[in-house]
C-alpha cells in the first residue's frame, strides 16, 4: 500500500471516528465539557501541526551553522569572476 | 550558530508558534472544564472564533499562495516568450 494510500486510510478512520462520537451514533453518552473539546479537534490538531512546523523552521534558521570565511571566499570569488567578465566585454 | 538577523528572526518564529499554541491549547481544550464564572474567560474570545479564526487564515493563506504563483507565471511566460 502506498504512504498516499495509507495517509488517506488513517485520516478516513480518524475522521470517521469524530464524525460518529459528535453525532453521538455509538450511543455513548459524552459529558458536555468533552463535547465541547471533541467537535474543534481537526481544527486544533491542524492548528497544532502549524505550530510545530513554524517552530521548527525558526529553530533551524536559528542554530544553522554559518560558515563564514566560505562565505567571504565565495563572494570574492563572485567578484574576481564579475571583474573578469566585464572585461572580456559580457554586460551585467 | 547562526548569527545577527537569523538568530533573532528564528528565535521570534519559535516564541510566536509558542505563543499561539499555548493560548490555543488553552482556548479549545482547557477552557471547556473551567467554570463558566471564573474570571480567565475574560481573555479569550467566544468558542466560535477558534474555528472561524483559523479557517480564515487558512484561506487567506492559501489566496496569497495563488496569487503569488499566477505572478511568477505570468513573469516567466513573457520572457519564454522573449527567449524565442
Amino acid at each position: 500500500m502506498t504512504k498516499l494510500a495509507q495517509w488517506l486510510w488513517g485520516l478516513a478512520l480518524l475522521g470517521s471516528a469524530w464524525a460518529a462520537l459528535n453525532v453521538g451514533a455509538l450511543g455513548l453518552e459524552l459529558p458536555a465539557p468533552c463535547r465541547d473539546v471533541l467537535w474543534p479537534l481537526p481544527a486544533y490538531l491542524l492548528v497544532a501541526a502549524g505550530c510545530y512546523a513554524l517552530g521548527t523552521v525558526g529553530y533551524r534558521v536559528a542554530t544553522f551553522h554559518d560558515c563564514e570565511d566560505a562565505a567571504r571566499e565565495l563572494q570574492n570569488q563572485i567578484q574576481e569572476a564579475r571583474a573578469d567578465l566585464s572585461r572580456r566585454g559580457l554586460r551585467f | 550558530m547562526a548569527t545577527g538577523t537569523d538568530q533573532v528572526v528564528g528565535l521570534s518564529l519559535v516564541a510566536l508558534s509558542l505563543i499561539i499554541f499555548t493560548y490555543y491549547t488553552v482556548w479549545v481544550i482547557l477552557l471547556p472544564f473551567i467554570d463558566s464564572e471564573h474570571i480567565i474567560h475574560k481573555y479569550f474570545l467566544p468558542r466560535a472564533y477558534a474555528i472561524a479564526i483559523p479557517l480564515a487564515a487558512g484561506l487567506l493563506l492559501l489566496l496569497f499562495m495563488g496569487l503569488f504563483i499566477t505572478y511568477m507565471m505570468l513573469k516567466n511566460r513573457g520572457l519564454t516568450k522573449k527567449a524565442q
